[in-house]
């Protein structure tokens, strides 16, 4: 089956940066794509490189940063881009969603005025026009009395609100992409559902693909088509998100999905954590940066494994021993049967 | 001996409980503010932290406090160990009043009943190395003695750190093992009772696993009872041996961890549960959550009745009249709802 064009497509992207201590080689070689209207979800550790990476697709790393690689929006590479370009596709066609949605607002700016703003930088609209839109596209985000809301100062809403807020500037303008960075990570587990829900329906109405960032691997579950893990400042492993959950083939992805507390003790074992730290990324030594943690190490670990395609047509891996690490996590692939609460909302959908 | 919490079946602890609270009570006074936040709202007003909060703690037992942030969790965990004064209600601990202590029983006291905080890189001095800091407690109490430096030593080891690591400051730690230091400091004095706030909500999910193994570990070995609070459903499911949920204040629905995971009988746990994304596609593509519309009411006004009835799918008008009491409402565990139901999992139920 022929993949459709890519709309964003990362091509051995390595950003560096350079310290007092030494380069910090915060992505080393990173790939990946995102169709139209997919979801991408990027997963791993703090520090394995997935903002930065996210950062540097945008353009937005602060000076010393250095960034070699590719990545091509419908075609057009924005490594490297001239930064008035480069501004116009941030927000027309790239959007951008932070943890904290205050990064994003201005404090001193009524809601509506810096919505009608974002739809105003890139269209020739009238101020009225703009203004209207801004309510639209509130209310599209599920702020009650959005007219109302328009008026009010960012301080005023609560913190749900204002990352619906942030989403609603991000389909100011029909944006090709999305790229949402730990979105949900700071709210509680309803706010979490209604903004997940809200992202949804923005992604809907725009047609945009989603590149969602985050450490919740129940998060991407339910919305990514595709996962990449990241470690180290690279990808492990990357593949559709049934395979990466139910086929992991890189024991890093087995032992980030064994350390998962689940909901409801319904005995199906206690979560494992996965033992020291990531490396630093100063002076990175030779060979495979997860052995140190890895239950299937061996002496032949010493050359760092490249990712290679393992199983047809995308599940890719970045381990010499891959076939073991999959026989090792049990053999049907199938979902583990779990008595979970996921089915106390009830009637099939 | 055996105690009941609230008036029924499954908020059972055997023996005396080390810790019981009833009718727990926090009230703040009014903040002035200079503009009010509506037109028309009278007095800035009282913020109604806890309203009436019970429950029982037995020894070597987890209770898991859950609820979203603001609805009260953390006050009640400060107003236990008297860090915020209770307005009015009783905490007893092995039969002792606490609320009417003075500041010096009190010191005493707090040697049996030590807290474990969120954040593992605040709650450390940072100038302080970490052998001071884990000693810290020993010494206020006057209990470091000759074998100070070996209680300490003993201490980290307990945690799973290298006792050499003794001499270090934080900054040299990650935030698994600064929650590690935490852990160790707050054991020093031998508590019978640990109130962890958001204990692991701090650090990343590999970490996470270590920490809660670590303390059920300790649990094991020394006994310990655990006020563990926490919005985090998955780790309060796996550490909890029973769960108490909160809403704006007020307990709405209290009983086993596994029959309020696997029978949650109030909306707004139904809620809750349902919103937990599993780390499990086929799952998540199946599940339908409920999503609950508009945000939690202010605590300065909360509404009439069952407080949670603004957002509830179920609300009927006797809901703005009367207020819904915990008890068991022949879910087999006390529940805050007229419309209690019970709800098998797998099975079809009909919210909304
Ligand atoms: N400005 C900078 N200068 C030097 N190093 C940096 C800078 N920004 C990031 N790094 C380093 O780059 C690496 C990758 O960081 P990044 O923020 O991408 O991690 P992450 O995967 O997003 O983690 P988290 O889950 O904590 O958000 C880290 O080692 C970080 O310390
Ligand atoms: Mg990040």
């Amino acid at each position: 089956m022929a993949q459709p064009e890519p709309v964003l497509a990362v091509d051995a992207l390595v950003v560096r940066f350079p310290t007092a201590d030494g380069v910090v080689e915060a992505v080393r070689g990173v790939s990946w794509s995102v169709g139209p209207g997919q979801v991408l979800g990027i997963v791993g550790e703090s520090g394995a490189g997935k903002s930065v990476s996210a950062l540097a697709v945008m353009g937005l790393l602060p000076d010393p940063a250095v960034v070699s690689g590719s990545a091509r929006l419908r075609g057009a590479e924005l490594v490297g881009m001239a930064p008035r370009v480069l501004n116009r596709y941030r927000g027309e066609r790239l959007a951008m969603i932070f943890q904290d949605p205050m990064s994003s607002l201005n404090p001193v700016r009524t809601v509506g005025w810096q919505l009608a703003e974002a739809v105003r930088v890139h269209h020739e609209v009238s101020r009225r026009d703009a203004r209207s839109r801004a309510v639209e596209l509130l209310e599209l985000v599920g702020i009650p009395n959005p007219r109302q809301r328009a008026r009010g100062y960012p301080h005023e809403l609560s913190g749900g609100m204002r990352q619906r807020v942030v989403i609603a500037m991000a389909m100011a303008n029909d944006p090709e992409v999305i790229i949402a960075d730990e979105p949900t990570t700071a709210l509680d587990v309803t706010v979490q559902a209604q903004i997940l829900e809200t992202l949804h329906r923005a992604r809907e109405a725009t047609g945009a693909a989603m590149v969602l960032i985050t450490h919740d691997l129940g998060v991407v579950a339910g919305v990514a088509d595709e996962v990449i893990v990241m470690y180290a400042g690279r990808v492990v492993e990357r593949g559709g998100v049934d395979e990466v959950f139910y086929r992991p083939r890189m024991p890093y992805t087995q032992a980030l999905l064994g350390s998962l507390p689940r909901v409801g003790p319904d005995g199906s074992g206690r979560s494992v954590p996965i033992p020291g730290a990531p490396p630093s990324l100063i002076d990175l030594p030779p060979g495979c940066p997860f052995a140190p943690r890895c239950s299937f190490a061996r002496a032949d670990c010493g050359d760092e494994p490249v990712l290679r395609l393992v199983e047809p047509p995308r599940h890719q891996v970045a381990c010499h021993f891959s076939e073991q690490v999959a026989s090792a996590w049990g053999g049907s692939g199938e979902p583990a049967a779990r008595a979970v609460n996921g089915e106390v909302s009830g009637g099939r959908s | 001996m055996t105690v009941l919490a609230g008036a029924s079946g499954t908020g059972v602890v055997v023996g005396q409980p080390v810790l019981a609270v009833r009718d727990l009570v926090v009230h703040f006074g009014a903040r002035r503010r200079s503009r009010p936040p509506l037109a028309g709202r009278r007095s800035a007003g009282i913020v109604h932290a806890v309203c009436g909060v019970s429950f029982d703690l037995g020894a070597g037992e987890t209770l898991g406090l859950v609820g979203e942030s603001g609805c009260g969790k953390s006050t009640t965990a400060r107003a236990v160990l008297q860090l915020v004064p209770p307005t009015s209600g009783s905490v007893r601990f092995e039969g002792r009043e606490l609320t009417s202590l003075g500041t010096g029983e009190l010191r005493r006291l707090r040697a049996d009943l030590q807290m474990v905080f969120q954040d593992p890189y605040s709650s450390l001095d940072p100038r302080m190395s970490v052998g001071t800091s884990v000693a810290e407690p020993l010494r206020v109490h006057r209990r470091l003695g000759v074998h100070g430096e070996e209680r300490v030593a003993e201490l980290l080891r307990t945690v799973g750190l290298d006792p050499a690591h003794a001499r270090r400051y934080p900054h040299e730690f990650s935030g698994g093992q600064r929650q590690r230091i935490g852990i160790a400091r707050a054991l020093a004095l031998e508590p019978k009772v640990l109130v962890l706030d958001e204990p692991v909500s701090a650090l990343d999910v590999s970490v996470k696993a270590g920490v809660v193994n670590l303390l059920e570990e300790l649990q094991d070995r020394l006994g310990l009872a655990y006020l563990f609070v926490a919005h985090d459903l998955s780790v309060v499911g796996q550490i909890s041996d029973r769960v108490a949920v909160m809403y704006l204040g007020k307990l709405v629905e209290t009983g086993t961890a596994a029959a309020v995971y696997q029978h949650p009988s109030h909306p707004y746990t139904q809620a809750l549960l349902s919103a937990v994304p599993q780390p499990d596609p086929a799952l998540e593509r199946r599940r339908r959550r409920i999503v609950l519309t508009g945000e939690v009411p202010s605590p300065v006004s909360p509404p009439s009745g069952c407080r949670f009835r603004t957002r509830c799918p179920k609300a009927a008008p006797v809901c703005a009249e009367e207020e819904p009491a915990l008890v068991d409402r022949g879910q087999g565990h006390p529940v805050a709802c007229h419309f209690a139901e019970a709800v098998d999992p797998g099975a079809r139920c009909g919210i909304g």
